[in-house]
């Protein structure tokens, strides 16, 4: 490369030490060390390394020799046990005292008194019984030999001498040596009161190229460099005659944290736009619920086993809706439905309405109960609703199941709906939904649905997977709340899949409180 | 809905040699792998399986259609598709014999009034078979019964009975017997008081001075429904010949239908059904004498066109008959209307609707070509959602990370954390069966979602800029529900020197852009640092807080970072003045 283009290139910190090597190069033949040079030109040590390392990268300097140096050292551990003693000292110490005091200890008693894990513990205890310093006896008592404990002694001697200064491994004779080694922090072992680390001695010389930098840099000098254009150098017009460093711009940047939408509703948006795209139209509706409108007016019956204690959530106070005519009526209606079949020519369940019960607050526990309120309300015929629903179920919170969570339902009204165009619907959602290639329907069971549909697709990464559910609903459903036409009912479980764009496999993690995590999902929708 | 267990080789006698040909394509020997096919026929889904052959489970979706629970159900739901043939069962119409009798006391009509039984000879249980009879048991007891409430369950030897049974009435002193389970004889009292089952059950039966029991002629106990049965004569072992089975619960027809399942799965094994003659003292829906299993169904009359109109397809009347009677039902045809009545062991048929689906299911739903709905409709989003999302972009473009949270939380971050225990904002929509205090509770505003995360995220490089926009519902006495449900934003701010001015900024740009002139006003709320709150108002309506979080609820939230907040009522923008 040009010399002089890669002169420009430089940061000043570069320059810096070229300068302080072909000046030292020039004066002798030894080559410099890490810590000359910084002397040298006048650098931090941090500085100094960060240049060193993108001299080396752009060969510009080389590695003349390198001596690698053993350091022992104490580990935070060690300076605690040259404080307060080391757990061989401490044992060492109690059992000794106890044999002149005439008293019995255990294990037990030492690791309680002296407040040790029993990690530390056995190893201690393990240690002096080797050397012969204590022996258990029956019962668990610990005794002292009255033997000495030269490992004891050659710890205390080593944390005395490594006490704030490291010092060379060889400069300790060789037994001292092998307790260092010994009882060094190693991986797995991060509980030792010796650190052994490496100190490494470099040598740097300039290559070729460097000396040929360094002497473009003696013979041209640098010329007026700035790092910055300012509004000054544009106002007065001086950036003309300045030099402008060049970047190394394959640098990582700083970090940001931006504005974001959730993932999570990224993908719920997606899902909306879809729905919209298709002529569906937004329905919303509230968090609690009567249980007429969560689960009578879709033809539940009271006794059903999914309204009872152990699926529902039901409001503490008031427990009770308002009572009011219009509500007086629809119920009426619901209720001869369930009882009779009213005016629907249905046979009904049979058993007495209870219909206080159907006044009963609860949290809304599925989004067909929006599509009930929908269907009350003079909705369009023909007619495409849906919602994404915040719906509540008692259940034990883990990876696979939420007590609160997003349900897509709709209906679909219209003269011209019948069993084939649910399917059809079907095949849309296949098509839009999971972009499937296949699909299947398999007959389901829905309370308030019939014909049911299980819509199952194969999805590009999950296999056969359920989509959703379908259904005519029932006219046990439709004609007491006003609707003389078909009606589709639908829902579809997109959560696997939401996961599976998000890349997480914990349902709780849809509505992480971990901000890092946050910004650090990404979709692949 | 019920999974069950089922026994391939078990199942394999139960199909019959012709629909296993069938279904295994020749090969005679059934495995899950041919199985699953033939589910859909009975709404079924394989859970999983124990080797290609042996034990498998699966799950039944119908809680209409218990005659599915057990292998006998779903065996011949498949027989009949498969052979075009439905099982007769001559015992439906029967005359019991004369001594087979069971007779009501007067009274149980306050208790538990009904009761079905009859007589299973001439089949030895097998273990299989007493596998499935066990588990039929429990599970129409459990799930079609409501945990014996409606319905439960006795078999009996019947060599030990001496006909007529009653259905008695009697003090809980008034007689003893062994239960299943212990080894000596212990009163009706000692029974509820101390049996496994007495204890679990015996709420079903309390509150009165007696309680019904089942006894023979000759004064032994068969059982103490729906509790227990005797341990001499209640305990069916593999090998026995000859069954006594009882049905006793509050609903007749459940009552009934469940004796009329068990007695066409024992027939379907081999056994020969004899009625019992069940005589009542009181007016019942069936009359007060009938024969039990009883045939009670009653044919519908349905015009074909409903059906074609339902299915979207002009199929011929014989091929809708074909389809129904392929699929056990019985059908008479005239052209424009069909009589079609279930049998026995089903009653599922409520509406027209439910042929229907009788129909797709047996054609197979395969065989329906999908067809687009075709008329026109105009899609949209609520006024509350469009504004949302504006709200979303504006808050994403002023560099806030949006959260998602649970709608759930506890009383103690909605409001203890607060700091407003006691203050006019402390109520709250609460659950009243929580299963955990953690979701006990309905947000009343956004303002604790986010302290949530940010409690969490203490370690997440700063600033923390966070926002969301989500439903709460705030307590409200003069709504029908005694709350309103409301879209809120709320926004908060957190890193070292994070202040009012700051917060105030993106809200005065927030609500430039969404064109609402506002105004704060001082307020005084336990939350906020005093003096470094207000109110924001809309049109002269209070519509939001804003202000620098109280220290104290930074401890409490173990937050240690200055933040401010800002919540306000998104429905009140989308309101024109």
């Amino acid at each position: 490369m040009d010399p002089h283009a890669q002169i420009g290139s430089l940061h000043p910190l570069e320059i810096k030490v070229l300068i302080a090597l072909s000046q030292h190069q020039a004066l002798q033949s030894r080559p410099l060390r890490q810590e000359d040079i910084g002397h040298a030109a006048g650098l931090e040590p941090s500085q100094l390394s960060m240049a060193v390392e993108w001299l080396l990268a752009k060969a510009l300097i080389r590695v003349e020799s390198e001596v690698v140096t053993p350091i022992a050292s104490l580990s935070k551990v060690g300076e605690r046990y040259f404080e307060k003693y080391a757990p061989i000292e401490r044992i060492l110490s109690v059992v000794r005292d106890a044999k002149q005091t005439g008293k019995r200890v255990t294990i037990q008693d030492l690791q309680v008194r002296e407040g040790l894990e029993p990690s530390e513990m056995s190893g201690a205890v393990g240690s002096l019984k080797k050397e012969g310093a204590i022996r258990i006896v029956a019962g668990g008592h610990v005794e002292a030999t009255g033997a000495p404990s030269p490992l004891t002694e050659s710890l205390r001697t080593l944390l005395k001498d490594l006490h704030g200064a490291p010092r060379e491994l060889h400069a300790f004779p060789e037994a001292l040596r092998r307790v260092i080694e010994q009882y060094a922090v190693k991986r797995g072992n991060p509980n030792e009161p010796f650190r052994i680390d490496d100190r490494v001695e470099r040598r740097y010389q300039l290559t070729e190229a460097g000396q040929d930098a360094a002497r473009v840099i003696a013979t041209q000098g640098l010329g007026d460099e700035v790092s910055q254009l300012t509004p000054e150098l544009l106002k007065d017009g001086s950036w003309r005659t300045k030099r402008f460093r060049q970047y190394t711009i394959s640098l990582r940047p700083p970090r940001l944290s931006a504005g974001r939408r959730h993932p999570y509703r990224e993908f719920l948006d997606l899902v909306k736009r879809k729905l919209v795209s298709m002529g569906f139209q937004e329905m919303r509706g509230s968090l609690v619920e009567t249980e007429f409108w969560n689960m009578d007016a879709l033809y539940m019956p009271q006794f059903h086993p999914a309204r009872a204690i152990h699926d529902v959530y039901f409001v503490k106070a008031p427990t009770h809706a308002r009572n009011d005519m219009v509500t007086a009526t629809r119920i009426a209606r619901v209720a001869a439905t369930h009882e009779s079949g009213g005016e629907t020519g249905s046979t009904g369940w049979g058993y007495h309405y209870d219909r206080e019960r159907a006044q009963r607050l609860v949290l809304r526990s599925q989004g067909t109960a929006v599509s009930a309120h929908t269907l009350a309300s003079n909705p369009a015929v023909p007619g495409k609703y849906f919602s994404i629903a915040r719906c509540f179920r008692y259940d034990a919170v883990d990876a696979t199941h939420a007590c609160d969570f997003f349900q897509v339902e709709g209906i679909v009204l219209g003269p011209d709906i019948n069993f084939r165009t649910l399917l059809g619907l079907l095949n849309l959602f296949a098509v839009e939904m999971a972009q499937a290639k296949e699909s299947r329907f398999l007959p389901a069971y829905f309370p308030f649905t019939e014909p049911s549909v299980e819509l199952h697709v194969r999805h590009p990464e999950l296999g056969w997977m359920e989509l959703g559910g379908a259904g005519l609903f029932r006219p046990e459903v439709t004609l007491p709340l006003g609707v003389e036409v078909p009606v589709i009912a639908w829902g579809l479980g997109l959560d696997r899949m939401a996961m599976v764009a998000l890349g997480i496999h914990d349902i709780r993690d849809l509505f992480s409180t971990d901000l890092d995590m946050l910004r650090t999902t990404r979709g692949h929708f | 809905m019920p999974t069950i267990s089922i026994n391939l080789k078990d199942f394999e006698q139960l199909l019959g040699p012709n629909a296993l040909k069938e279904a295994t394509a020749g090969r005679n020997v059934l495995t899950a792998g041919s199985l699953e096919p033939l589910l859909p026929l009975v709404k079924g889904e394989l859970k999983d399986q124990d080797g290609d052959q042996g034990e498998v489970r699966v799950e039944l979706q119908d809680s209409n259609r218990p005659d599915l629970w057990s292998a006998e159900g779903v065996a011949r739901q498949i027989r009949i598709k498969l052979t075009g043939a439905a099982p007769t069962y001559p015992f439906f119409g029967a005359k019991p014999q004369g001594k087979r009798r069971l007779l009501v006391t007067p009274g149980l009509e306050k208790i538990r009034p009904y009761v079905a039984a009859c007589t299973a000879c001439g089949y030895a249980v097998t273990e299989a078979g007493l596998a499935q009879l066990i588990q039929v048991q429990e599970k129409l007891a459990d799930i079609f019964g409501r945990k014996r409430s409606t319905v439960s369950i006795g078999l009996y030897r019947l060599p030990a009975i001496v006909f007529p049974v009653t259905y008695d009435l009697v003090s809980p002193e008034g007689a003893r017997f062994t239960p299943l389970g212990f080894d000596e004889k212990m009163s009706l009292r000692e029974i509820l008081a101390v049996h496994p089952k007495g204890l679990e059950y015996g709420a079903l039966i309390a509150g009165h001075d007696r309680v019904p029991l089942l006894r023979d002629d000759e004064g032994q106990v068969l059982s103490l429904p729906p509790i227990i049965n005797s341990r001499e004569i209640g305990e069916v072992r593999v090998g026995d010949r000859e069954l006594f089975v009882e049905v006793t619960g509050t609903d007749l027809s459940m009552v009934v239908l469940t004796l009329n399942i068990l007695a066409v799965n024992l027939a379907d094994r081999g056994a020969v059904i004899e009625p019992v003659q069940v005589t009542y003292p009181y007016e019942t829906a069936l009359g007060k004498s009938m024969p039990t299993p009883l045939d009670f169904g009653r044919p519908q009359s349905i015009p074909i066109q409903a059906i074609r109109d339902a299915l979207g397809m002009p199929l011929e009347s014989s091929q809708i008959r074909e389809a129904l009677s392929g699929y056990g039902c019985e059908v008479r045809g005239a052209k424009d209307k069909l009589t079609v009545k279930l049998p026995p062991y089903r009653n599922d048929l409520m509406h027209a609707v439910d042929v229907v689906e009788d129909v797709a299911i047996s054609r197979g739903y395969g065989s329906f070509e999908p067809v687009m709905p075709s008329q026109f409709t105009v899609g949209g989003l609520s006024r509350v959602e469009q504004m949302s999302d504006r709200i979303r972009d504006l808050m994403v473009g002023m560099g806030f990370q949006e959260i998602i949270a649970n709608i759930l939380a506890s009383r103690q971050e909605l409001v203890e954390r607060m700091r407003l225990a006691g203050s006019e904002w402390d109520r709250i929509v609460e659950v009243d069966n929580a299963m955990s205090l953690t979701f006990s509770c309905l947000r009343q505003w956004i303002v604790p979602s986010l302290l949530r995360v940010e409690a969490a995220s203490t370690r997440s490089f700063y600033p923390h800029r966070l926002f969301e926009v989500g439903e709460v519902a705030v307590p409200d006495e003069t709504e029908e529900f005694g709350s309103r449900t409301r879209v809120a934003l709320g926004a908060l701010i957190a890193h070292a020197t994070a202040n009012f001015s700051e917060v105030h900024s993106s809200l005065d740009l927030l609500l430039f852009y969404l064109n609402c002139p506002y105004g704060l006003e001082p307020i005084s709320h336990p939350s906020f640092l005093p003096g470094r709150a207000g109110q924001i108002l809309l049109h002269g309506h209070a519509i939001g807080l804003i202000g620098e979080l109280h220290p104290e609820v930074l401890e409490q939230w173990q937050v240690t970072m200055p933040a401010v907040v800002f919540e306000l009522e998104v429905d009140a923008l989308t309101e024109k003045p």
